[in-house]
């Protein structure tokens, strides 16, 4: 399976339209400039329509960091 | 006006409207953005420049993305969140545009809907393309 962060990487780039973006499990909204409310939305769409993955509203609430959100996106992808 | 919920959308939905863009939609644009280019309010510079007529703004034609978005689909309860534009051809005084969008994806997580959308004349061409996404408000 390809490397979910790897698969990440150009849906944040293209979100907050920084083509220099690089980020990693630690990655968070208060540490990457953009990710704002609206951001936020559009990232989580954007991931489930070009992962295949699909997130109830109440999985999203605990996530701290983009590490959670690969975590939570492996689960599903095996399931 | 339609009143499309949540619950009543589904991928493939899709709506249309048709509206003529006439020289005092270009006059008011004008004077609303301050955008008075020569291309724009002035047939002679336009044709100088190689069209036919002076130039129906490409953000007035936009602008009925939105009418799309808050009127049709989803329609009442939307919340137009970005709109990514692409301007193919150049659209005249008196041109008829037929505006339409699809449903893509819809995001129940978000609640966010995202559409393909695009314009085209009477011809049939495309004059622009769009990429729209909607929030869908309780209330």
């Amino acid at each position: 399976m390809t490397d979910i962060l790897e698969r990440l990487q150009p849906i944040f780039r293209d979100v907050l339209d920084d083509q220099n973006l690089i980020i990693t499990r630690a990655s968070n909204a208060r540490n990457v400039e953009g990710w704002d409310s609206l951001a936020h939305i559009n990232l989580i769409a954007s991931i489930e329509q070009d992962l295949g993955v699909r997130f109830a509203l109440g999985e999203l609430q605990d996530l701290q960091n983009v590490g959670d959100m690969i975590d939570l996106i492996e689960r599903k992808l095996q399931t | 006006m339609n009143e499309y919920r949540w619950a009543n959308l589904s991928v493939g939905m899709r709506e249309e409207l048709t509206v003529t863009v006439d020289s005092a939609a270009i006059d008011t644009f004008a004077a609303l953005t301050g955008d008075d280019n020569p291309l724009h309010v002035d047939p002679e510079s336009a044709r100088a420049a190689g069209f036919r007529d002076r130039l129906v703004h490409g953000l007035l034609t936009a602008s009925y993305y939105s009418t799309l978005v808050g009127i049709h689909l989803p329609g009442r309860y939307a919340l137009l969140q970005g709109l990514d534009v692409d301007f193919a051809l150049p659209v005249y005084p008196g041109d008829t545009l037929t505006v339409s969008g699809t449903i893509a994806f819809l995001s129940e997580a978000t609640r966010l809907v995202k559409i393909d959308a695009e314009i085209r004349n009477a011809e049939g061409a495309r004059v622009s393309k769009a990429k729209i996404r909607a929030g869908i408000r309780e209330r």
